[in-house]
């Protein structure tokens, strides 16, 4: 584990240096505030902190203070290192932001017991940031595909509207869907299914930029939004999102099948002052034209331009069914 | 005379006025008596080794870097006393309590400690004192460090 030592005395720093080698941690040592407050600041910067109190630049508790005041960065333990030692002093360490103290000279084996309760705070809070982020990924993902969910998907998409009204970049909306699903799911089982729908979504996902959105919308419907899309490229890319439906059978529990999936697409540049129902009311139509059409293919939506402003995207969701 | 860490101020008070009635000979010794009636020894080598783990290297590397950096920060304490600057005095006597206790110089330490406070205070008339009294802790744990350098080199 990497570890900070502060420390404006060169013998201390020294000592200390050694004394946490040979415990196994990685250290890096400075010798005042401001270089302390360099490293901690760091993305990939020591968790873990020895501060003496008293060093140029910035002092023990100044670096505590200012650590503390960030919000956005993962936590650092921080243990004051000093010969200052009265009951107020310790206080006032402690009020600056530091988890515990420890006057000089140290002892090594108190130290480094001192470290570990650091090391087990630490972990404790690693295991608490794991379950947060498992629990946000399972509150915006599908459970089934691992694609996002529609919430999450049309949260994206309302800000993505915003974004290319704004900046006026090129986005793309299509939505998919597989054709003829429902034969699937009642001649081979909702096993095969959902293996269908797995495969499919992999294969979705593979086919956009790292920065595009894919999400799952419905059952078998799948949204797809190419951010800064090129209104040129836009039908090719949607197209190549087709092929890689059907370009080759998906292997399922039951054999091989042969799937194809129809898109509705509507490129920003049609857009207009439009709420996010209304655009993909208009891409759901274009959704039915391509079914109308024979199923396996892609329609390219036209809108009407609306001209009164809107005062921000409507999210309610909708339900076609086709 | 001697301090034990950590350092109350009160006790700090009542020993620098005992040191005020009494005349206390310095340097001539290299043990002196604590309150409690201890000797104190001028360098504590046994509390240092067990604090490096019994690694001679490592004990040269830190007497190394004492014999560098004591000199130089005694001397820019000279100068912050006889410029009757109470800041710096009392940030180097921070500097030099740390440095000595960490190598186990218990007694150099306490004066250094005492300096500090007194620095801290505003107590410009005990200054020039606290460095004498300094000075001649000094001169009792210098050779004692320097003589053991002497013999590890051998």
């Amino acid at each position: 584990m990497k570890i900070l030592i502060a420390d404006d005395d060169a013998l201390s720093r020294r000592l200390l240096e050694k004394t946490l080698e040979r415990a196994g941690y990685e250290v890096t040592a400075v010798e005042n505030g401001k270089q302390a407050l360099e490293q901690l600041s760091k993305l990939e910067g020591p968790r873990l902190a020895l501060l003496d109190w008293v060093m140029p630049e910035l002092d023990g508790p100044g670096v505590c203070r200012a650590v503390r005041k960030r919000s956005e960065q993962t936590y650092v333990y921080m243990v004051l290192l000093t010969s200052k030692g009265t009951k107020e002093e310790t206080v006032l360490g402690l009020e600056s932001g530091a988890d515990d103290y420890l006057t000089k000279p140290f002892n090594a084996e108190e130290l480094r017991a001192r470290l570990r309760v650091g090391e087990r705070i630490l972990l404790l809070e690693d295991r608490l940031v794991e379950a947060r982020e498992n629990m946000r990924f399972r509150a915006t993902h599908d459970p089934l595909t691992s694609l996002l969910n529609r919430g999450a998907i049309m949260d994206l998409l309302a800000r993505e509207l915003h974004r290319s009204h704004r900046e006026k970049k090129s986005t793309t909306i299509l939505l998919g869907d597989v054709d003829h699903f429902k034969q699937v799911n009642d001649t081979y089982g909702h096993v095969v299914g959902d293996e269908v729908l797995i495969e499919i979504a992999n294969r979705l996902l593979g086919s956009v930029r790292s920065y595009d959105f894919v999400g799952r919308y419905g059952g078998e419907e799948f949204l797809v939004v190419l951010n800064s899309c090129d209104p040129a490229f836009a039908p090719g890319r949607a197209e190549e999102l087709r092929r890689s439906v059907s370009n080759r059978a998906i292997q399922t529990a039951k054999g091989s099948l042969n799937l194809t999936m129809s898109l509705g697409a509507l490129m920003s540049s049609d857009w207009g002052l439009r709420t996010v129902e209304e655009l993909l009311h208009e891409v759901d139509t274009a959704l039915y034209q391509a079914k109308a059409s024979g199923r396996d293919c892609l329609r390219m939506a036209r809108p009407i331009a609306r001209t009164e402003p809107v005062p921000a995207p409507l999210l309610q969701p909708m339900r076609l069914r086709r | 005379m001697c301090v034990s860490k950590p350092i109350q101020l009160e006790f700090l008070r009542l020993d620098m006025e005992r040191l005020g009635d009494s005349k206390l000979e310095h340097g001539s010794e290299t043990m002196k008596k604590n309150e409690d009636g201890h000797s104190d020894p001028a360098w504590n080598l046994a509390e240092l080794l067990e604090r490096v783990d019994n690694d001679q290297e490592l004990l040269r590397d830190l007497l190394n870097i004492f014999k560098e950096d004591f000199p130089l920060t005694m001397r820019s304490l000279e100068v912050a006393v006889a410029a009757e600057d109470l800041k710096n005095a009392a940030r180097l006597g921070h500097t030099l309590k740390g440095m000595l206790s960490s190598l186990g110089g218990v007694r150099t330490a306490a004066a250094a400690a005492r300096l500090e406070v007194i620095a801290s205070a505003g107590e410009t008339a005990s200054l020039k004192g606290a460095l004498d009294a300094l000075k001649c802790e000094a001169a009792s744990l210098l050779p004692e460090l320097e003589a053991y350098m002497a013999e590890v080199r051998h």
